[in-house]
């Protein structure tokens, strides 16, 4: 099972982002439907459609035993991207009427939940899960937002310098590996 | 294509065609006034005959409430779907309307024409009854002809709109009547159209028979594909079971149901059913019953569905409420997700239903109940689940699309409940309408139809008053989307994501409206390239010619290659979608406009008229130097680029590839890795060039930012450089004019139009070739390619040629661009024109900014910068051009009300043309002299004239080092008066480089030579020096007319390198009075050259001179007589005297020099001294006394005079070399100003004794030895006094004696005061005083002479002698014995 957690800055840039695959065994297929699709190899655009539609990664399961690494580089980390970008419309709509900071389960999208964390800063947080687990995310993101905070102090870190920090990076893969 | 209306489960479906040849304008006109029939009340159906067949028709009960909707599509549903014929029978056409236009010509052969048409749209695999009929329009209104009536036709007269309306409702409404009785008699009976399975035995069967049941009950749609069927069920046998007149499952039609099914079932379950019709509550009851009943047999769940969906196209919703209901009941004992999903959809639908026809026929009543869509919407989701948990049977590959699209429906009617209750602003009479008759335009309400209701308040202003969050319906919405898309079709799929796009849009969620956009694309373009693939495959296969420019194999032998023309229609919508996508994701791919534009518009495009707009308009800051905030994912961005070039090159539009590539490279390269780059440059160019071997007559604007940074004109060559000159210089002969320009040209001190001279614009020749260095910047990874780049200049014609750039990658490069004006007058260079290959040319302005506006331009880039990482707008709102165009107000302050300042280009002045002179060689070898101090030599220099112009004008000018420490010491003013003068006549009459210039006009024909001559002087300190000379073809300048004041000369300058040893040096001049020397040495020294004069008019000139050289030198100091200058010619004529002393290298001698006393005039020594530059007069800072200002003047005065007579002059012993030697260094003192200044009157005395001779008395000179007369004591002798007046004015003297000792001498008179009277100038007079020394011994006789009146002290001149008084007898006593002696 895979998490695909993305720190977003109010322009919509993606300052950090970080791919975590957690050792619980990923959900079976959500729909009925999804099951036994045609392999679609006919053209190029097919295969934009298969990704976006998800139907990539729903046969990539049923090849793919166990749900152990199930997100390959390429075509898939875009589609993620792609959701992650698109699950902004329903954030974006949501922390403007909501008063808190984490937004659970704000969107979900093809098999994705996506959780968001929004900052005062209007940094946005955004996690790309499978199952719900709604305590986790929420300590991972405290966890996070500390960190981040850490970093912005910084008085050369501005609202859109990517974070490449190391420290950084091994601090929230730890928290990751707790949490998630 | 599909709309998903909510209400589809309602709708009576009926097929628009058109018949025969009717335009498709008229046929749009008719249809909409057919579709303008949505809905038709049950009270204008046409009841028919009360049989079975009428069982769907409008009972008398709901006369006043029912309504028929009806939906009028133009496409019957794809084949593919027909297996839900009997699952969904709203999903197919059940009549038929033909639509023709009818003329008497063409009137009979409707019926074919129609019959046709339908044969076209309806599989013969078709299972559901259709009704048919078609519409006959007439064309005019003679329809004399068409009386005749033909069957299945309606022809429809020529009438008013409103009549044409009536008839066509009433004709509509029948129509329904007859689909109403053909749906009755369907789920009576069902038919076989199948002819091949004619052969088999024909059997009736009836739905509602064990045996139609049965068909219900197979499979999982109860598929009714006639090939399944075992036997065909014909219509015209029906049962002769008794025909129920009521709507309700009633007792015949249980009986007729268990009497046909008796094969099966023996127990009646008949006394149940009458309950039904008092209440549903027994529903479940009964039908446990009747399932127990039934036993093995299918349950008749599915059966109650259909006839509950029949009822609801009826309209009869309480009907289909209570079938529904019934259904339901057996579906929970015997579990059937589809058909249990299925019923749960219908009965969502009906109280929308109700709800619409209470709204509309109460005229806009709205419940007061809150959220009344809850229930349905529970009812919608709980389906939705149902459908997605299917899990379908054997047949998987046909289940999973209709599945698939039985979910997604179901999930759209969940999402167009919501949108339409919310985009309606609650539950209200908007909200039904919309959902059950969603108009042409489906998605857009009312209430979004404004273009700013996608602001976000507008949409949070229609969640607050509905009570639907958006968010909500994107999460019913996004149910739709998944993988079990791609088990649907190509058409479906399009049609499906349309919808969610549309949805998406509408809600504002506008990058989900863009991922979906991505996928209608995909599945567009995949349908274009396969379409293309298959239309390649067929023509080769049907061995056409082929086709160039697309991948197909060699042609055959023989054939010609021709180009096909692609459609294009459709392209431009799919360019625009992408762009569209782009945008959301903030990368706009119109950044680089395509312009239609022909080879001619290119040429015509040099000078636009934005550029005179240009001018006055403050220049922008340049884009490359403001920090640029990131906005959007570059990933994505890239991504969906590099898919947006993917589509526009399968379409394919070229000129949108090249476009979209240089859009991107244009805003994203600072994100790009380097092989995007490089493949996306590549990509652009073989578009463009194939777009132009294609003759796409579109043009790509010039697309990289600005990649001028800087022009700069290379600097003439100082040989070419023209100079501005005064035309006075032409006239002015004065000499003076060069005299002063050495000192320095400007009369004051501080000039404050210096500085302003010197600015101006540059001055260039005419026809002469100036070099441009144009600095090109390319942010890019790749070479650069530039097909040319040009000035753009205005003014005077620049005649230039444009030349083809490289330019490298990742760099700045500079390109030299030369040309040459033609014309005289001024030429701007406003900047550069610059092409790209196969694009639009395009100006780019360089403005020169003033100070000020550089200012202003730091003052910005600070400011953004400073607001740099503070966003205002996220998001979307943060793109550039979603953001309000207001600039930033801390920024615009009170500077912006100011007109705006015309931009400032580089300008030159064009000067006329120019000769050109170059030196061709000189005397000097290494242009080196080495000269003594004080030494003279000549530089020859050869000019030739290598220009076609002839040379009218030349001057030296000259300059050496030492000049300039001089003038700027002069400059700075803190020179005493004296040391002023000195260094002003060094700079004057001591110049390093001389030129006789004699000879200014001169004339140099072009390709001749001439000679000129400087002289060179040795003046100590001088190491280098140089001779400018300027030359001009100064006629133009002359002829000129108007008349000019300047003229244009060139320059040349020739460097000197001066070497100036410094050999001997004198110091310690002296100044010794004649007299006093005599005296001294006690011998008279006499000069031959005093001549005879006497020796009080004379003094000594004494200098030592000391060779510091290594060679000896001869140094000889002549005194030049009087009345001839210093500066007059130095012929040996002149010399009076001289004295020569060879000094030996290290020592000193001393030379003497007799000397005449000079005496000057009052006049002459009260002058100031002079200032020879002609400088401004300096306020004189010193405090000196008017006395102390006198001597000074005398001193100067004499010194000058001084100089005058004395020269002194070297030469090498034993050389050639001669030169002069300076004595500008030695001061006057004022003792030896004494001895140099002559008395105004001479005074000679004399002692006289009386001496008798033959001719008597007569006077003779004492007896004088070695200046001193000796003469007897007691003894009468005779003092003479004479005196000579030697100054030029008539002065009265007076004179006064001494006498040392004064008591041993008798004397006559008095001694003081004797008078003289007047004297006039040169006249002498005479005064004798009888003496007698009475005693021996020395006498010191003194006579001092003064002028009358004049102030007390100073003598005008005295006399002296001296007397050794002695007798041969008397042996010298001391004067006070002697004395005392007399005086007894």
């Amino acid at each position: 099972m895979s998490h695909h957690i993305f720190i977003l800055s109010p322009t919509d840039t993606p300052l950090y982002s970080l791919t975590h695959y957690s050792s619980k065994p990923a959900q079976s297929a959500g729909s009925a439907l999804s099951s036994n699709l045609p392999s679609w190899s006919t053209s190029a655009f097919a295969g934009t459609l298969t990704a976006l539609s998800g139907a990539s990664s729903a046969t990539q399961h049923h090849t793919s035993a166990g749900g152990g690494v199930r997100m390959g580089g390429g075509q898939d980390r875009h589609v993620i991207q792609m959701i992650a970008n698109a699950s902004l419309d329903a954030i974006e709509e949501v922390m403007r009427r909501e008063n808190v900071m984490y937004l659970k389960s704000v969107d979900k999208f093809n098999e994705w939940i996506v959780s968001a964390f929004v900052t005062a800063g209007n940094m946005k947080f955004i996690i790309l899960h499978e199952t719900k687990n709604d305590d986790g995310i929420k300590v991972f993101f405290n966890d996070l937002w500390e960190l981040y905070v850490k970093t912005a102090m910084n008085p050369f870190h501005t609202a859109h310098t990517p974070i490449r920090s190391t420290v950084f990076d091994s601090r929230v893969r730890a928290s990751a590996k707790k949490n998630l | 294509m599909d709309h998903f209306p909510f209400a589809s489960l309602a709708q009576i479906q009926i097929l628009l065609v058109p018949v025969g040849s009717i335009t498709k304008s008229l046929f749009d006109k008719r249809a909409a006034e057919i579709r303008s029939f949505d809905n038709i009340p049950s009270g204008d159906i046409t009841v028919g005959d009360k049989d079975q067949r009428a069982r769907f028709l409008p009972t008398t009960n709901t006369l006043a409430t029912g309504y028929l909707h009806l939906s009028f599509p133009s496409h019957p549903p794809p084949e593919s779907r027909l297996p839900l014929s009997l699952f969904r029978p709203s999903a197919f056409p059940l009549g038929i309307i033909g639509i023709a236009s009818c003329s008497p010509e063409t009137f009979e052969h409707i019926p074919a024409y129609f019959d046709d048409a339908v044969r076209d749209v309806i599989s013969s695999e078709y299972a559901l009854p259709i009704s048919r009929v078609c519409f006959a329009f007439e064309e005019a209104s003679d329809g004399a002809a068409l009386n005749t009536t033909l069957s299945g036709v309606e022809v429809i007269p020529e009438m008013d709109t409103k009549q044409t309306k009536l008839h066509l409702g009433t004709l509509l409404a029948s129509l329904c009547s007859r689909i109403l009785v053909d749906l009755s008699d369907f789920v009576c009976h069902i038919r076989a159209h199948n002819s091949n399975s004619l052969t088999a035995r024909p059997q009736v069967q009836n739905l509602e028979s064990p045996i139609g049941n049965e068909y219900l009950n197979s499979g999982l749609f109860a598929t009714l594909l006639p090939s399944q069927l075992p036997s065909a069920l014909d219509l015209e046998q029906r049962s002769e079971s008794p025909l129920s007149t009521h709507s309700q499952p009633e007792l015949s039609t249980i009986s007729n149901l268990r009497k046909s099914s008796t094969f099966k079932r023996t127990s009646s379950v008949g006394p149940a059913l009458p309950s039904l019709r008092q209440s549903t509550l027994s529903a479940a009851a009964s039908g446990k019953k009747r399932t127990s009943g039934i036993g093995a047999a299918s349950s008749h769940g599915r059966l109650f569905k259909v006839l509950g969906d029949a009822f609801l196209l009826a309209g009869r919703t309480e009907d289909a409420v209570v079938w529904y209901t019934e259904a339901l009941a057996m579906f929970k004992s015997l579990p059937d997700p589809l058909w249990h999903a299925s019923v749960l959809e219908g009965l969502a639908t009906v109280p929308i239903l109700e709800a619409w026809a209470s709204a509309a026929g109460l005229n806009g009543s709205v419940d007061t109940v809150k959220d009344p869509w809850i229930d349905p919407t529970d009812k919608i989701a709980q389906a939705a689940s149902m459908y997605s948990r299917i899990i379908p049977g054997n047949d998987q590959d046909q289940q999973y699309p209709l599945l698939s699209y039985l979910y997604i429906t179901c999930i759209f009617r969940h999402t167009s409940l919501l949108y339409s209750v919310w985009s309606a602003k609650g539950w209200g009479p908007v909200a039904f309408t919309t959902l059950l008759n969603p108009g042409p335009a489906p998605y857009v309400p009312p209430t979004l139809a404004h273009p700013d209701q996608l602001s976000f308040v507008n949409l949070e202003r229609l969640s607050i008053t509905s009570g639907i969050r958006r968010s909500h319906i994107s999460e019913v919405l996004s149910q739709a989307h998944g993988p079990w898309l791609l088990h649907l079709g190509s058409r479906e799929r399009i049609a499906i994501l349309q919808f969610i796009t549309a949805i998406y849009g509408y809600i504002g969620y506008r990058r989900k409206e863009a991922y979906v956009i991505r996928e209608t694309i995909g599945c567009i373009m995949d349908l274009v390239v396969c379409g293309r693939e298959h239309y390649d495959d067929y023509r080769l296969s049907s061995a056409k010619p082929v086709a160039i420019g697309q991948d197909a194999p060699t042609p055959t032998a023989g054939t010609l290659g021709i180009r096909e023309s692609e459609p294009t229609e459709g392209n431009e919508g799919i360019v625009k979608l992408v762009k569209h996508i782009c945008r959301i994701h903030g990368v706009d791919l119109g950044a680089v406009n395509v312009v239609e534009a022909g080879p001619e518009a290119i040429l015509s495009r040099k000078s636009w008229t934005r550029d005179e707009r240009r001018d006055t308009e403050a220049p922008p800051v340049p884009e490359d130097d403001i920090p640029k905030e990131p906005i959007g994912w570059p990933e994505l961005q890239i991504g969906i680029v590099r898919e947006a070039i993917a589509v526009a090159e399968a379409l394919p539009d070229y000129a949108a590839v090249a476009q979209f590539c240089f859009s991107a490279l244009k805003n994203l390269h600072p994100v790009m890795t380097p092989t995007d780059q490089n493949q996306l440059y590549a990509g652009a160019t073989r578009a463009l060039a194939t777009a132009k071997r294609r003759g796409d007559s579109r043009a790509i604007e010039y697309w990289t930012g600005t990649p001028i940074v800087t022009i700069e004109l290379t600097p003439l060559p100082f040989v070419r450089f023209p100079v501005e000159k005064s035309l006075g210089l032409l006239q002015d002969n004065d000499e003076n004019t060069g005299k002063r320009q050495a000192v320095t040209t400007d009369p004051f001190l501080y000039n404050p139009r210096r500085s302003l001279h010197t600015k101006g614009s540059l001055l260039v020749v005419q026809n002469e070739d100036l070099e441009f260095q144009i600095t090109l910047r390319n942010p890019f990874v790749f070479d650069l390619e530039l097909s040319s780049i040009s000035l753009s200049t205005s003014g005077v014609t620049f005649e230039s040629k444009p030349i083809s750039v490289l330019v490298p990658a990742n760099s700045f490069h500079h390109v030299l661009i030369t040309g040459r004006a033609l014309e005289v007058g001024n030429l701007v260079v406003r900047g550069c024109l610059v092409q790209a290959p196969n694009g639009l040319s395009r100006e780019f302005g360089l403005p020169l900014s003033t100070e000020e506006e550089e200012d202003k331009l730091m003052k910005r880039k600070t400011g953004i910068a400073c607001e740099y990482g503070r966003t205002k707008y996220s998001g979307l709102a943060a793109h550039p051009w979603e953001r309000p165009t207001e600039k930033r107000t801390s920024l615009v302050g009170p500077t912006s009300k100011k007109p705006a300042k015309p931009i400032r280009y580089m300008d030159f002045k064009v000067v006329p043309e120019l000769p050109l002179l170059r030196i061709r060689r000189t005397s000097l070898t290494h242009s080196a002299v080495m000269l003594y101090n004080g030494e003279r030599s000549t530089i020859r220099i050869t000019l030739e004239n290598v220009s076609s112009l002839s040379i009218d004008y030349l001057n030296l000018t000259f300059e050496d080092s030492t000049m300039s420490p001089a003038q700027q010491a002069l400059l700075e003013g803190e020179l005493s008066v004296f040391d002023a003068y000195e260094t002003e006549y060094d700079l004057i009459h001591r110049q390093v480089l001389t030129w006789d210039s004699g000879n200014s006009k001169v004339e140099v024909p072009p390709g001749k030579v001439m000679t000129v001559t400087v002289s060179c002087f040795g003046k100590a300190g001088c190491t280098n020096g140089s001779i400018h000379i300027s030359y001009a073809c100064s006629r133009h300048a002359l002829e000129a007319d108007p008349p000019v004041d300047n003229f244009y000369a060139r320059q040349l300058t020739y460097p000197v390198l001066v070497t100036v040893y410094h050999m001997l040096e004198c110091y310690d001049m002296d100044i010794l009075a004649y007299s006093g020397l005599n005296d001294r040495f006690g011998v008279g020294y006499h000069d031959p050259s005093m001549g005879e004069s006497e020796d009080q008019s004379w003094c000594l000139f004494s200098i030592e001179v000391r060779n510091t050289y290594g060679l000896p030198f001869e140094v000889t100091f002549e005194r030049i007589d009087e009345g001839e200058g210093w500066t007059a010619s130095l012929g040996p004529d002149n010399v009076v005297a001289s004295a020569c002393r060879t000094v030996p290298p290290g020592s000193t001698c001393r030379i003497i020099l007799p000397l005449p006393k000079l005496l000057l005039t009052e006049e002459q020594t009260s002058r100031p001294m002079p200032s020879l530059s002609g400088r401004q007069f300096v306020v004189n800072k010193s405090k000196l006394s008017s006395e102390d200002i006198k001597l000074q003047r005398e001193l100067f005065w004499y010194r000058e005079e001084l100089f005058k007579a004395v020269r002194g002059r070297w030469k090498e012993a034993g050389g050639s070399r001669s030169g002069d030697l300076s004595l500008r260094q030695q001061r006057l003192t004022k003792p030896m100003l004494h001895a140099l200044r002559m008395d105004p009157v001479y005074v000679q005395m004399e002692l006289l004794q009386q001496a008798d001779d033959e001719d008597g008395v007569s006077q003779k000179v004492v007896n004088r030895r070695g200046g001193k007369y000796r003469a007897p004591p007691n003894e009468f002798l005779f003092l003479r006094m004479r005196i000579r007046n030697v100054s030029p004015a008539c002065l009265i003297f007076t004179a006064s004696m001494f006498f040392e000792p004064e008591k041993y001498v008798i004397h006559q008179g008095v001694l003081q005061g004797i008078p003289f009277g007047e004297v006039e100038s040169g006249e002498t007079k005479e005064m004798e005083m009888a003496i007698c020394f009475v005693s021996c011994g020395r006498f010191e006789l003194r006579g001092q002479v003064e002028i009358l009146d004049a102030a007390r002290g100073e003598p005008a001149g005295s006399g002296h002698i001296t007397v050794l008084v002695e007798d041969g007898q008397y042996l010298t006593v001391p004067d006070s014995i002697t004395g005392a002696h007399v005086d007894e």
